[in-house]
């Protein structure tokens, strides 16, 4: 039987196997990358919003964009990447077994990269087993990569940041969201990606599961209800929807059945059965490697990082870098990785409730409950300043790592500081231009411009807007309130669209002065 | 070593359960009342319940129950997640024809 | 309908070539390379399978390979992962019942 050598096999083709592979090729390795699917890029290619970070995780850039760089880099490089390439065992002597089309080749590596990731953890209950009820991740793939729709009338379970970006998304796709619902008594993912789907007018039901998913041949509709002590519905808590899809987004597990089975020392913990890993990434077993969500569920951007210092890792052990070269080129990944991994829900902090800032301002309670934050609470937070003139407002009120939105302003209004979490400041004496930049940049979408007085009695907001059809100059409608009910009426006078805005258009409204501070968000009448 | 008689005389006989015809496993299409009785009759690990019932078994590999299962075991139990033995990994990771199977390596067997 | 036209952050979708298939012996188009299951449920197609057992309905599930929910028999074969498995000309597509294409088994 023949068996082919390499420097590196890597297995898995997303985020942290492209970027691992990416960083041993520049040191000289020849990696090989294999992939099950059909195209590279794991999961980013369905990531249309705008990630969050610094500018060296490629923050405001959208999640298929990043993508896109990424695989130019690894063709740049020199990187071998095989698709319809699936990797069915792995065993001693880093010898993996792989299929590609009707053949099972075996392969042998001198170090080998196990990068492949998560999958999505789901839940039982009556119904669940009905063609309409389907996982987040297939409703990005069947939207985001084969524009087609999954429904038309959606149930979301799940409020992590799977959920809530997803049910974004349906509504960019043209679904509608009928509500978002998580057997917690919280929102589990950013305020931020809450509060942009609560203000399009979707309900939260916090503390709430799915009783059962209705219909013979395919879903038609759900009934959810309130959950109880142990875990129990209470009776005469249940609500009916009529819809044709149920989204479930209830977690992701790692994907290690690879490490196990060639033995590596597993660690059972409660995000999953993960390699125990050193600070490279090099499991029990010399020479075999691991990065990304298959280490352990965080964001695509970590993930990458982790990539590239196993790569590097990868690289000294197979004696094309020293030590010295090493531990500085890993250095600076390391800091990058570090910054991600600060903030409300940086790992340390997964599950706990978190009651202030890092400013010491209480967390808007509101926020956690039902996904928007009450007019009452908006004011404590320090980018919602006053002004007469026009000025942007912040509504960003949880310390998470993301800072674009200092660099978008170059009038210098926005202040973040070098810690990374911190909320963003409105500077008091800089000249606000009204330019949008930073209402464009905020990958929460949680700027707004608002200016009073634009004519007798009536002010301008400008928001965010990233659906279809776009309204026009001139268009009459509603103002929607954060919690997604209508405030007022409004007037379109502005819609501004830039290739800078990456597809975010610059929406302003005209309300009355005493709605300035209440409308984020716009209703064409019909 | 787990004295099999002990665990079952702690958790006590099979009780059913209200949700006991809710399925676990899609593909093998095993139900929650299926799993928990066979808890009670000694198979404490998620290896010989795939064994005895199938639950994990069938063209997916267990990748959407596994998780499910574990839960239901451990509660049945009475343990943590964590302390319920997960399943052994084997090759194929991914459904293979025996055909393909058969001629691993490219060479006709 | 259920196909996107026009999508506020991916702009237009691109043309691509029309090809013509059968389901369950019914003339039906759908896309070059899309996944079988898109084009399917594109044409409003929910149940891809009877499940062995219970004779219970499943159709797309995780929509990347890995459940399994979404197998049919395509060109014959059974258990062919219609979400991952791309459309071609002339393909055929049957529902499948259990391990069989026929209702009865």
């Amino acid at each position: 039987m023949r068996i082919e050598r390499y420097d590196m096999i890597v297995i898995g083709a997303g985020p942290a196997g492209l970027s691992a592979a990416i960083e041993a090729a520049k040191c000289g390795i020849k990696p090989i990358v294999f992939d099950e699917n059909a195209r590279p890029g794991g999961q980013l290619f369905k990531q249309i919003h705008k990630f969050f970070g610094s500018k060296e995780h490629k923050a405001k850039m959208r999640g298929f964009n990043i993508g896109k760089e990424l695989l130019e880099e690894a063709e740049k490089a020199g990187v071998k990447v095989v698709l319809g390439a699936t990797v069915t065992g792995l065993f001693d002597g880093k010898e993996v077994t792989v299929r590609i089309g009707d053949t099972i080749k075996h392969v042998q590596g001198d170090s080998i990269l196990v990068a492949t990731g998560a999958s999505e953890n789901m839940v039982n209950f009556d119904g669940w087993t009905l063609p309409g009820v389907i996982g987040a991740g297939a409703a990005q793939t069947m939207m985001n990569l084969h524009h087609v729709k999954p429904g038309d009338r959606i149930l979301m379970l799940g409020t992590g940041n799977v959920g809530l970006v997803v049910s974004y998304q349906l509504m960019q796709a043209g679904c509608e969201v009928v509500a978002l619902v998580d057997a917690a008594p919280r929102v589990g993912g950013y305020g931020v990606h809450a509060s942009k789907v609560a203000r399009c007018g979707v309900p939260f039901y916090l503390s709430h599961t799915i009783l059962r998913a209705e219909g013979d041949d395919h879903v038609t509709g759900v009934v959810i209800g309130e959950v109880g002590p142990g875990w129990k519905v209470i009776p005469g808590t249940e609500k009916h929807f009529d819809v044709d899809t149920i989204c479930l987004a209830v977690g992701l597990s790692p994907m290690a059945q690879l490490l196990s089975m060639a033995g590596c020392q597993m660690n059972d913990t409660k995000g999953g059965y993960v390699p125990v890993i050193d600070e490279d990434g090099m499991t029990s077993i010399d020479g075999v490697f691991s990065a990304g969500d298959v280490t352990g569920i965080e964001e695509a951007s970590s993930a990458m990082i982790e990539g590239r210092i196993s790569g590097l890792a990868v690289a000294h052990y197979l004696g094309y870098i020293d030590d010295a070269e090493k531990q500085q080129r890993i250095e600076e990944q390391e800091k990058a990785l570090d910054a991600l991994r600060q903030g409300m829900f940086a790992p340390q902090n997964r599950g706990k409730k978190i009651e202030k800032t890092e400013e010491g301002i209480p967390v808007s309670e509101n926020l956690l409950d039902k996904g928007y934050i009450a007019d009452d609470e908006i004011a404590r937070y320090p980018g919602v300043t006053h002004k007469k003139g026009i000025h942007p407002v912040i509504e960003c009120t949880q310390n998470i790592p993301c800072n674009p939105c200092q660099d978008a302003c170059k009038f210098g209004c926005i202040s973040i500081g070098d810690n990374i979490t911190s909320l963003p400041v409105v500077t008091e004496d800089s000249q606000c231009t009204g330019c949008g930049m930073c209402v464009a940049s905020c990958s929460g979408q949680a700027i707004f411009l608002v200016e009073e007085d634009v004519e007798p009695g009536y002010g301008e907001v400008t928001m965010p807007y990233e659906f279809l059809p776009l309204p026009k100059k001139g268009d009459c409608g509603v103002a929607l309130g954060r919690d997604g009910k209508v405030v007022c009426d409004a007037e379109v006078t502005k819609i501004r669209s830039a290739k800078a805005f990456d597809h975010t258009n610059l929406l302003t409204i005209k309300v009355p002065n005493d709605m300035l501070m209440k409308a984020r968000f716009f209703k064409s009448q019909e | 070593m787990t004295d099999i008689q002990e665990v079952l005389n702690k958790i006590g006989p099979y009780e059913p359960a209200e949700d006991d015809h809710l399925l676990v496993c899609r593909c093998e299409e095993v139900t929650k009342g299926e799993i928990r009785k066979a808890v009670h009759e000694g198979m404490f690990t998620i290896e010989e319940l795939r064994r005895y019932l199938r639950c994990g078994m069938g063209l997916c590999q267990g990748q959407t129950c596994g998780k499910l299962v574990k839960g239901i075991v451990a509660r049945e139990l009475g343990v943590a997640v964590t302390d319920v033995t997960p399943a052994t990994s084997r090759a194929p990771m991914r459904p293979t024809e025996m055909e393909i199977a058969g001629n691993d390596g490219g060479e006709q067997a | 309908m259920k196909r996107i036209k026009n999508h506020p952050i991916l702009g237009e979708t691109p043309e691509r070539k029309v090809v013509h298939f059968t389901f369950d012996g019914k003339d039906m188009t759908g896309y070059e390379g899309e996944p079988i299951a898109a084009a399917l449920k594109a044409a409003g197609v929910m149940v891809h399978r009877y499940t062995a057992k219970r004779h219970e309905p499943r159709g797309i599930f995780c929509a990347i390979g890995r459940c399994t929910d979404c197998v049919m028999i395509v060109n014959g074969k059974p258990n062919i992962r219609t979400c991952i498995t791309p459309l071609e000309e002339g393909t055929d597509v049957k529902t499948q019942y259990g391990v069989s294409a026929e209702r009865n088994q």
